[in-house]
């Protein structure tokens, strides 16, 4: 590799991620380079832990799009350049998801919150001028609103610092028309090379190639320098670089042989393996032959030791320490603006119905909170630990008494089920309305090698 | 019987894996050609169609007089919350029902609900006695435990070849490898007649081979077995053929079962046989047994939306308490209350080649 610069040289080894081998603390895991490009002044970019870099306002603020999408009995969200998030108080729901018709009283319905209290959207100055892909919409409130790709921007009232992304993510696990028009998270392109992508799943950022197989490297490898031939290069095929790649930055180019070069990421050599199933995204499978490791620009932060790894049915989930699966709860109202009910400073009614038929003393029992450690903190913004009145299931109230400190992934709590009796018992997985992805319960999947609960 | 492993030692090492010892008999022209044993005493299977066995005549006028079952979730909504212009609250209406799905034990179901009548059926006769309330299979077998069909057998969903779930299923059994279930039966000197066998669940990882159509899946395609993920799938029964039927004795039977994509299920079965006609090619027939019905329910919805129900007329809680009524086996030692169902899951499989891993992943 000739043009590498010295720096990124001597931060290589520990900095590459493997396979489900989270980084030890967040402050050492490494951070995913961006593309630069121009941002309209009061823009910036934030790296944040589970979705790597992330535009944001210049408060910090984590910008969100609302896109399009057809749900079962009508549409909702923005086109690109018609942003459809308004101060309109929307008090009844509206039918779009089958088989329940609208008109029906939303709960809370007196302080429920407008689209853009929850969402506000990112204000642009008059006469602003494009930049880059930034442009100026028109809000139907007449206003001016900054636009990327076309998609209005908007904040989350539920994101409290920078690098809190409470109000989406980029994953694509339990999206779709089931789900509700949900809000995700923009950030710049990944500062790759032609030919690679980065794939936002439950381990990381993923490295892949731009068919989406998975990128992986060797421990047997050398920095800078593969030692894999013959045999192992059957199974283990080399990323080759075109005649005229060159060096920048993380990547770097080798000579493997004689007009053969081979793409480098962090000094590791890169490969994909050969035996993964045909058609799988963004497979870890290459992972389980020793020495072997998925690449990621950046790794997901491991919550804390209250929590273990398990093995289920068809990958691996997220557990407590006693194995017993942990779940989180989604939740998306039916009304035209889809908003969140799954937060705890928001409506209980949704998963009071689901884990209790109304009852919270019946969700204590059915989907109890994981309670944490007496000392347990988080060192990454994607894991809390948080104060909830067990009588109501909201945030408790500061100095609260009998609240409980339990453990929360991106400020909701999370929860076990009652099925479960032994580790990787995934019995409380989809529990609730469309299998659990519109308003219920799904477990934590940290791989899923059969569907794509982890990407 | 036989108990040697052959291992097709080159194509499997070139290949970097064991390939077992499923080969196909020798004698095999046609599906309902009589078999000789297989080369080396075993034979793999490749799951293909599953569905409960539901009996059915034309309309449904023998089994479903009164016609089908009529009070699916659209139609029990609609009478819950006439539309008599009355603002209701989201939570006495879609959340109650909803709630109702999760918790079916709470509250009452006050709307009809349509069963089979009479006492054709089809199944296994799981508990060895002739009851008078068993039933009889449209050949004339007496003494048939399947209860579940007096519960499901006039519900649109469930009957085929239109019913949504019906052939949904076996389209995503196909379609998900994560459903895929292998049988390889061992031991077997005489695929006709052989008073002892072993047969062992597997859990495979591949796509199956289907012909030119996609639509069949066809003999001597091979699948490799799943030890990373499907350990907890291996199990191990013993059983006979007579005459061509394969009769496995009463074992729990737990196999992976996703109706739905990314909803990883399994469907569970106590005291289960297998009742298969086997063929050097096919092997058709039963897996019968006693659903736990709390799992069986619970299968259902985490599988299948409200939305999915409403076409064709499936009310999961009028069902469930249906499923309790019927209920017939594994009683609760504290309440005496039966906790299972008898059942039966029409099956078809198709002849494979079951690659194994080497040890060393198998037991990694």
């Amino acid at each position: 590799m000739r043009h590498l610069r010295k720096a990124s040289v001597l931060t290589l080894a520990a900095a590459l991620v493997a396979g489900a081998a989270f980084a030890q603390t967040q402050k050492s895991a490494p951070k995913e380079q961006y593309q630069r490009a121009p941002m309209p002044a009061g823009i910036q970019v934030v790296q944040t832990d589970e979705e790597g870099p992330l535009f944001a306002t210049a408060d910090g603020k984590t910008l969100y799009q609302w896109p399009f999408i057809q749900l079962r009995n009508g549409d909702a969200g923005d086109q690109k350049g018609k942003p459809t998030c308004t101060d309109a108080l929307f008090k009844e729901n509206a039918g779009l998801m089958s088989p329940y018709p609208g008109g029906f009283i939303m709960p809370d319905a007196d302080t429920r919150l407008s689209c853009v209290q929850l969402w506000p959207p990112v204000w642009a100055p008059d006469g602003a001028a494009n930049v880059g892909k930034w442009t100026a919409v028109k809000h139907p409130g007449g206003k001016m609103q900054w636009a990327y790709d076309g998609y209005p921007m908007y904040t989350s009232l539920l994101d409290k610092k920078p690098g809190d992304v409470n109000g989406g993510t980029r994953r694509r696990a339990n999206r779709g028309n089931a789900s509700g028009a949900q809000r995700e998270p923009v950030g710049p392109p990944a500062l790759v090379p032609p030919g690679f992508i980065v794939i936002q799943v439950a381990t990381g950022r993923l490295l892949a190639t731009a068919d989406r197989q998975s990128v992986y490297s060797w421990d047997r490898d050398a920095l800078n320098k593969s030692n894999c031939f013959d045999r192992c290069a059957d199974e283990w095929t080399p990323v080759t670089a075109p005649e005229f790649a060159e060096a920048q930055g993380e990547w770097g180019v080798i000579q493997r042989s004689p007009g053969v070069r081979q793409w480098t990421f962090r000094g590791k050599p890169l490969y994909t393996y050969a035996l993964s199933p045909e058609g799988r995204n963004a497979s870890l499978q290459g992972s389980d032959v020793p020495g072997w490791h998925n690449v990621y620009t950046q790794p997901t932060p491991f919550p804390s030791r209250d929590f273990t790894l398990q093995d289920a049915a068809s990958g691996q989930v997220l557990a407590d320490k006693n194995g017993k699966t942990i779940y989180v709860y989604n939740c998306n109202d039916d009304a035209w603006d889809q908003q969140a009910c799954n937060h705890p400073d928001l409506t209980q009614a949704y998963r009071l119905a689901i884990c209790g038929a109304g009852s919270q003393e019946k969700c204590m029992q059915t989907f109890p909170y994981v309670l944490a450690s007496r000392d347990a903190k988080s060192d990454n913004s994607a894991w809390s630990v948080m104060a909830i009145d067990p009588k109501t299931g909201r945030r408790a109230e500061t100095g609260q008494a009998d609240a409980l400190r339990v453990w929360a992934w991106r400020d909701r709590p999370v929860y076990t089920s009652y099925l479960d009796k032994e580790p990787g018992d995934i019995n409380g997985d989809s529990w609730g309305e469309f299998q659990g992805q519109r308003n219920g319960f799904k477990a934590i999947w940290y791989r899923d090698d059969y569907f794509n609960n982890a990407s | 019987m036989k108990k040697t492993t052959h291992f097709a030692a080159a194509l499997g090492l070139m290949a970097g894996l064991a390939i077992s010892a499923s080969t196909a008999p020798r004698a095999a022209s046609s599906n309902d050609a009589p078999a000789a044993a297989p080369v080396n005493g075993v034979i793999g299977y490749i799951l293909t169609d599953e569905v409960w066995a539901v009996y059915q005549t034309p309309e449904g006028k023998q089994e479903c007089p009164e016609g089908l079952n009529a009070w699916g979730p659209r139609e029990q909504f609609k009478k819950m919350f006439v539309d008599d212009g009355k603002k209701r609250t989201l939570e006495e209406a879609q959340l109650a029902w909803e709630a109702k799905i999760w918790h079916p034990e709470l509250g009452e179901d006050p709307f009809p609900f349509r069963g089979p009548v009479g006492n054709v059926s089809y199944g296994v006769n799981l508990d060895g006695r002739v009851d008078a309330d068993d039933q009889i299979t449209p050949d004339g077998v007496k003494g048939i435990d399947n209860q579940l069909y007096r519960a499901i057998g006039c519900i649109e969903e469930f009957r085929g070849p239109t019913g949504i779930l019906h052939f949904l299923v076996n389209r995503y059994l196909r379609d998900f490898e994560f459903n895929r279930v292998l049988i390889e039966i061992s031991g077997v000197e005489d695929m006709v007649n052989d008073p002892h066998v072993d047969v062992t669940i597997l859990r495979g990882r591949d796509r199956m081979m289907a012909d030119a159509t996609g639509n069949d899946i066809i003999p001597g395609g091979s699948n490799r077995v799943d030890m990373r993920w499907g350990k907890k799938y291996v199990q191990r029964l013993t059983g006979k053929i007579v005459d061509g039927v394969l009769t496995t004795q009463p074992s729990d039977v737990t196999l992976p079962h996703a109706i739905f994509n990314q909803i990883p299920g399994e469907d569970h079965m106590k005291g289960a046989v297998f009742q298969l006609k086997l063929t050097p090619e096919r092997a058709e027939g039963l897996l019968a047994g006693y659903s736990d019905i709390d799992n069986w329910y619970r299968q259902l919805n985490h599988s299948w939306s409200t939305h999915h129900q409403s076409y064709g007329q499936l009310s999961s809680p009028s069902l469930y308490k249906h499923l309790h009524r019927l209920a017939d086996g594994y009683p609760d030692p504290k309440t005496g209350k039966n906790t299972a169902i008898s059942s039966a899951l029409a099956v078809k499989f198709t002849q494979v080649f079951i690659q194994h891993p080497p040890k060393e992943v198998a037991s990694r």
